[in-house]
């Protein structure tokens, strides 16, 4: 059985180093020794703002890694059950499936942030970090929804009728079945949502969570050293990005090595 | 015939694709141990026809009653249905992320909650009986076609059904691949399983079949036994399809 290997291009996302630039000069080496090495020139040749901008940000950075993680986890859980409503028979889970992707594609993220913030804020109050998660996976469960029914729609319709010809229902179909096979063709695009998440995640300094951002901001305000620690900021979010766009990179190439089917 | 229930009752079966009537009015009985073989042109319907059988295609009139249940009645559970009705695919449809064990013990593992060991038991016996015990761990992709099939059928007799659809098994196959299929198909027809097979293999039909059935544009032309539907056919339009197959 010959399954084509099918690439959804979601856009947007981190470029993810392709196979073919890998040489000694490929772009992702030259931002990456470049990003490592200004760095550290900064640090020792001026230490008095950088060393301290740099001393100052490690809560930040720990701070954006955990919206993003957070915020990926809900994102998956939300992007499944929109996928799953969008592919669905069921008029009413379809219609509000695509209404919702609609809508949220329609938002400025930065405005959704905002909305979601001071509109659960009436409500409840939760804390900032908690808003900010729910806000960034509301938007991004949106976008994972439309990659997990590419994904999924990319199976063999074969594998269906095969699955259901045994005797297993719909939904034992796509859990046993269809959803094992689609993985890897959703991972890749994940991957790339992932990225683009963490940078986004950058927005949320605006809603007074301390993330990376907004740890540049407090400092910046206080030394007055607006240039230098924005350069370090840029840095450190170049950095993180480069890793994990090469971490996303080796993953997918894994997958394409272990399971050729 | 050891047993002369039937099994399959197809009654006034119409199936539409629009404005095609691609099963146009057929009724078929088929009987407990009974191997039939539909051949015809392409596009003559024969396999939506055996698709209906499991609702893989919902008739659009008629009734279908397998084993007893009409499988358009909401009261009967299609599933349940499906486990008692194996089929074989032109193009296998193994699960490529299963071995070839894995994909003969995930059905009765999971839908009839027979334990893990004796299904691998079972399984293994089922690859050994269609002569690739060898391979049972290795990967759909890593098999020929000819392999492929033959775990595929391995995988639907694992469900211990009652009854066996094979659509165009030998199709997509390399011409030295489709004796080994075939010689499984034989064994099991020998065994005494009921068979449906839509083919192109005349071989086999004229080998094994007990009754060969003629399709053209939805209908059925012309049925009998390899005897007479080989040697003395009736209608014009199946002594054309012969001379032109044969």
């Amino acid at each position: 059985m010959t399954q084509e290997k099918i690439i959804i291009d979601v856009g947007d996302g981190a470029a993810i180093p392709s196979k073919k630039d890998m040489g000694l000069f490929s772009a992702w080496r030259i931002s990456f020794c470049g990003a490592i090495v200004l760095l550290i020139y900064l640090v020792i040749s001026r230490p008095d703002p950088y060393l301290k901008i740099v001393k100052f940000l490690p809560d930040g950075i720990i701070v954006t890694f955990q919206v993003t993680f957070f915020s990926i986890g809900l994102a998956l859980i939300i992007g499944l059950i929109t996928g799953l409503g969008r592919i669905s028979r069921n008029r009413i889970a379809n219609a509000i499936a695509s209404t919702y992707i609609e809508v949220i594609r329609g938002i400025p993220l930065l405005v959704q942030l905002f909305y979601i913030y001071y509109a659960l804020g009436r409500f409840v109050r939760v804390p900032d970090m908690v808003a900010a998660v729910i806000a960034m996976s509301v938007c991004y469960g949106a976008y994972m929804g439309e990659v997990f029914r590419a994904g999924i729609e990319s199976i063999d319709k074969g594998q269906t009728e095969a699955a259901r010809s045994l005797g297993f229902n719909r939904t034992q179909t796509m859990f046993y079945v269809i959803l094992p096979q689609a993985w890897r063709t959703i991972l890749p695009p994940v991957g790339n949502e992932f990225i683009a998440l963490l940078k986004d995640t950058s927005l949320v300094s605006i809603l007074a969570v301390a993330d990376l951002l907004r740890r540049g901001r407090e400092f910046a305000a206080e030394s007055f050293a607006y240039f230098e620690t924005y350069t370090i900021i840029a840095l450190i979010y170049l950095l993180i990005t480069l890793l994990l766009s090469k971490l996303v990179s080796i993953m997918e190439d894994r997958l394409n090595y272990y399971g050729k089917f | 015939m050891e047993n002369s229930e039937p099994i399959i009752r197809i009654e006034n079966v119409t199936k539409r694709f629009g404005h095609l009537k691609a099963v146009d009015n057929v009724s078929l009985t088929i009987k407990t141990g009974e191997k039939v073989v539909i051949i015809g042109p392409s596009g003559s319907g024969k396999s939506t026809l055996l698709r209906t059988i499991n609702r893989l295609e919902e008739i659009t009139s008629g009734r279908i009653l397998v084993d007893g249940m009409d499988i358009m009645d909401r009261a009967t559970d299609i599933n349940r249905v499906r486990m008692e009705v194996g089929m074989v695919f032109q193009n296998f449809n193994l699960f490529p992320h299963k071995t070839a064990l894995q994909n003969l013990t995930m059905a009765p593992v999971k839908l009839k909650k027979i334990p893990r060991q004796e299904a691998e038991k079972n399984a293994l016996r089922l690859l050994k009986k269609v002569n690739i015990a060898e391979k049972a761990d290795v990967y759909p992709t890593q098999l020929s076609g000819g392999q492929q099939q033959r775990v595929a059928i391995a995988r639907a007799l694992a469900m211990n059904p009652k009854i066996m659809l094979f659509d165009e098994p030998t199709s997509a196959l390399d011409p030295e691949m489709i004796g080994e299929v075939l010689d499984v198909m034989k064994t099991l027809a020998l065994e005494g399983m009921t068979m449906i097979v839509v083919t192109h293999e005349m071989g086999f039909a004229r080998e094994v079949a007990d009754r060969v059935i003629f399709m053209d544009h939805g209908a059925v032309v012309e049925e009998g036994t390899p005897e007479h539907f080989f040697k003395n056919p009736t209608h014009d339009r199946t002594k054309l399809f012969l001379s032109q197959i044969l």
